[in-house]
């Protein structure tokens, strides 16, 4: 990506420690408009709390964050979520015992924050934009099921659709084919493309390498909370640092 | 958590057994429109009631179900929607009836002339509400069974701070207000704020706001990273119940012309909202009202003329209803809205 | 200084009667999860016995101890067999929802049967000593004492005897605990018997130092949660430094504050507690188990 650009999500030196112990180190990171970039490292290596500190559920101990150049080291999680970064979970929540369609609508309320628009019932058009995007998703036919008795794969694309609901920027998926079956692991790959042609960046926690090496351009490293490499894929691959924190003693 | 296996405890298989799933059509039917038009019709009737000549004796059950209702679909705003399980609900049931005695005698602030009841009754509610504010900012960051206890200890607290403030309170000798008998008014009174407080419950659990709450309800996290100001949300709820609870306690010292800090801080009053919510649904417009005149006709049936025993029974019926009967009464009819006692529990009681 | 020094002993022996008054809830709390709110109903149960006992045949409070122990085993026995038994392994809520109940219901049984009149029981030691120009009550002197001799008893107990260390078994890993033979039931009943003999036992000793009646029970249940945050759960150490801090807290705070700070003895432990639980949701020594912790 062209370096002369702002990073839409910025970090420098963000850490983390739980007890004593580093669950990020010092990781310095910059993500552009426009990009997918790829998060791996073995089980434990910080990515997830990385995500989460991002998405501001888990306080930044050292290290600023800026999204869209502005500093969101200290913001609550809704704020970032309406300035437009959501994400998506490693163990999937989406409301179990809602229907699908107001799942996705319960991620669009804070669209409206006026007090009168909170006093009603989502719009016709929220409504509409969550069919809209339930259809792109493929799961239109599931609009009115409990989203508890989706199957597994397709809570993770209901996931999405949540996460997409605001229109973000950038969304921040944590492995979103974990526990999915092949086919829609295409569906989410064609997807994530498709959205990714539309201008939305992505940020991916994966363990699928496949999945990786097929959609970003770029992939950090996580070690033990320390960045360890950052590249395109195919360089990463054969880095041997990296494949000794996989496959190493 | 959101999800992992779908693991399905006994609770949700009894369920299962007992819902009637047909009458679901119905229940969303109830949750529309057509739900606050019979509310509506409902409140004629009762407005109608009083001039089919029925004794001051009628008048008087009358306003003291719609207490109770009031009561109950005002716990479930936080308790059920929510799913902030207050014990200590009757704090503000207190303080608004302190207000009341505070302002209508005057004497212990020297405050003269002294407020009229209808000055007085909405600085009940408005005083409930902030102490609300005051005391939510610090409770609501608390999780499940903490925020249970330490709103228990509020009350208690607050008994106690009742007690030694004796210069405004008259400690525990109390207050006694100017006895006014106007059951008529009373009636009217209470089945006005009983029609407002529950078409608002009516109205945000349809509402943008009040999906909200169940969000949080159903995930904190979740509702929080998908934009929604869990903070101020949990807040608002919190002011809107303890305002029309601050309400109602005003209307009952006044009603009940004395007030001490054992009659109107008491945990008993809690476990009434708690279990005429629990009772008919939680989470639920219809459940709580429903329970709570259950419970009253119960009470009146069972143990009304032996004073002090239905409070024993109060307490063993809240233990029978949560181990034979979380999902309240419109729970086992099917009702969608209606959550779960034991998911609820279960979710906020997770990691246990 | 004397005033200071006097606050000091003052707060030590009211934190010695706490850390004995804390140990059934805290056990309980820590071997099952169940976070008892009836806790002060058994204390003022105790009470009650031992005023019985005194009135009717004018037993000392602490030798009535030899009768309220093993019958108030027995009840707490009987009542984790029929009631918490359910309830055990359940979500937090659901506990705290049941023993609630149980705690309106005992209250108001006890109003019944014994009204609501204050009840004394009336010792011929009730004076003191001074030593060193500090006033030591004769009565809470005893009650630390005891209150110490307890919790070393307890505390070999659950180290040293066999059922002792089924007990903690059960508390750490309940599967393995089972695995290895262990009945956990009867586990469960023979703790909760001598938590609730040990909590009554409480009320009893504390029956001369003040007014007995039914509704005497939640200000001990909030300030033993206050004193399991403090020290954490099931630790009987922690028992002892938990109810050192509130009660010479407490103690200050009456002393200090002008006039009114004598009754604050709840509104006390409650801003402590909820300024813990704010700071430190997994309780000041850790162990209370954060509520909101993501399994990952």
């Amino acid at each position: 990506m062209a370096s002369d650009q702002q990073p839409l999500l910025e970090g420098h030196t963000v850490s983390k420690y739980f007890g004593g112990l580093a669950a990020v180190n010092n990781v310095d990171f910059a993500i552009y408009p426009g990009e997918i970039v790829g998060l791996i490292g073995p089980n434990g290596s910080g990515k997830t709390t990385l995500f989460d500190c991002l998405s501001r559920l888990q306080n930044i101990d050292s290290g600023k964050v800026f999204f869209k150049g502005r500093d969101v080291t200290r913001a609550r999680p809704y704020q970032v979520a309406r300035m437009g970064l959501t994400r998506t979970f490693q163990s999937v929540r989406v409301y179990r015992k809602m229907t699908v369609h107001r799942n996705m609508l319960i991620s669009h309320q804070w669209r409206d924050t006026s007090i009168l628009s909170m006093l009603q019932p989502s719009r016709a058009s929220t409504a509409q934009r969550a069919y809209q995007l339930l259809d792109f998703l493929q799961i239109r036919h599931l609009a009115d099921e409990e989203a508890g008795h989706l199957s597994g794969g397709q809570r993770r694309l209901l996931e999405i659709g949540m996460a997409l609901m605001p229109d973000p920027d950038i969304l921040l998926l944590d492995e979103a084919t974990s526990g999915v079956n092949p086919t829609l692991i295409e569906t989410i790959k064609d997807r994530i493309r498709t959205l990714n042609e539309q201008g939305k960046t992505f940020l991916l926690i994966e363990h699928n390498i496949n999945f990786i090496a097929d959609l970003c351009s770029r992939v950090y490293v996580l070690n033990y909370g320390e960045k360890l490499a950052e590249g395109t894929p195919q360089k990463i691959l054969q880095n041997e640092a990296v494949i000794d924190a996989y496959f190493g003693a | 958590m959101g999800t992992g296996p779908p693991v399905k405890t006994s609770e949700e298989k009894a369920k299962r057994k007992l819902s009637l799933p047909f009458l679901a059509p119905v229940h969303s039917l109830l949750a529309g429109w057509v739900g606050l038009t019979l509310w509506l019709l409902l409140l004629l009737l009762l407005a109608l009631y009083p001039y089919t000549g029925v004794s001051s004796v009628a008048l008087f059950v009358g306003s003291q179900i719609f207490v109770l209702v009031t009561l109950a679909s005002n716990w479930n705003l936080i308790g059920g929607m929510t799913g902030y399980v207050d014990f200590g609900h009757a704090v503000f049931f207190g303080i608004g009836a302190y207000i009341m005695g505070i302002l209508v005698t005057g004497s212990p602030l020297l405050i003269s002339p002294e407020w009229g009841f209808w000055q007085a009754l909405p600085a009940s509610g408005v005083a409930a509400a902030l102490f609300a504010l005051l005391i939510g900012l610090p409770t609501l960051r608390l999780k499940g069974p903490y925020f249970s206890i330490a709103m228990l200890g509020t009350l208690v607290a607050m008994r106690e701070i009742a007690r030694v403030l004796r210069p405004f309170t008259g400690g525990g000798v109390g207050l006694n207000l100017p006895p006014l008998l106007n059951r008529l008014g009373d009636y009217y009174l209470m089945l006005a704020v009983m029609g407002l407080v529950v078409s608002i419950i009516w109205w945000i659990q349809r509402s943008q706001f009040g999906q909200s709450l169940i969000a949080i309800r159903e995930d904190e996290i979740g509702a929080e990273m998908r934009g929604i100001n869990t903070t101020l949300h949990k807040i608002v709820a919190f002011m809107i119940a303890a305002f029309f609870t601050g309400i109602v306690g005003g209307f009952w010292a006044w009603q009940n012309t004395y007030i001490d800090p054992d009659v109107v801080f008491v945990e008993a009053r809690t476990v009434e909202m708690v279990m005429m919510s629990m009772l008919g649904g939680l989470g639920t417009v219809w459940g709580p009202p429903l329970g709570a005149v259950v419970i009253y006709f119960l009470q009146d049936l069972l143990w009304g003329s032996l004073f002090g025993v239905h409070l024993v029974a109060l307490g063993v019926l809240l233990v029978v209803i949560v181990l034979f009967m979380p999902e309240g009464i419109l729970g086992t009819l099917g009702d969608r809205s209606s959550t779960s006692l034991g998911r609820l529990l279960s979710r906020v009681g997770r990691s246990k | 200084m004397d005033q200071l020094l006097q606050a000091l002993v003052s707060g030590l022996l009211l934190g010695g009667f706490y850390a004995v008054m804390v140990l059934g809830f805290s056990v309980i709390w820590g071997v099952m999860g169940v976070i008892n709110l009836a806790h002060g109903e058994f204390l003022m149960i105790g009470a009650y016995m031992a005023w019985g006992l005194f009135r009717l045949f004018g037993m000392d409070p602490f030798a009535s101890l030899v009768l309220i122990l093993p019958l108030m085993f027995l009840v707490g026995y009987l009542l984790q067999i029929v009631l918490i038994n359910r309830i055990v392994e359940r979500p937090h809520l659901m506990t705290l929802l049941v023993t609630f109940g149980v705690s309106i219901a005992l209250a108001n049984l006890f109003k019944i049967l014994f009204d609501a009149d204050p009840r004394n029981v009336a010792v011929a030691y009730n004076g003191s000593v001074q030593l060193a120009g500090v006033t030591f009550p004769i009565v809470k002197t005893i009650i630390f004492g005891a209150a110490l001799v307890i919790m070393v008893c307890l505390h070999l107990f659950l180290q040293r005897s066999r059922l002792g260390k089924s007990i903690r078994a059960a508390a750490q890993n309940k599967t393995a605990a089972r695995i290895v033979g262990v009945d956990i039931n009867r586990v469960y009943a023979i703790t909760a018997g001598i938590c609730i003999a040990l909590t009554a036992a409480a009320g009893a000793m504390l029956s001369p130092t003040q007014a007995i009646f039914p509704f005497m029970g939640p200000p001990f249940t909030l300030k033993a949660v206050t004193i399991t945050a403090l020290g954490g759960l099931g630790r009987i150490p922690g028992a002892l430094m938990g109810g050192m801090v509130l009660g010479i807290t407490e103690i200050f705070v009456s002393t200090y504050v002008a006039g009114i700070g004598t009754n604050l003895g709840v509104a006390t432990s409650f801003v402590l507690l909820v300024l813990i639980l704010i700071v430190r949701p997994q309780g000041i020594m850790g162990g209370l188990r954060p509520i909101d912790a993501e399994a990952e």
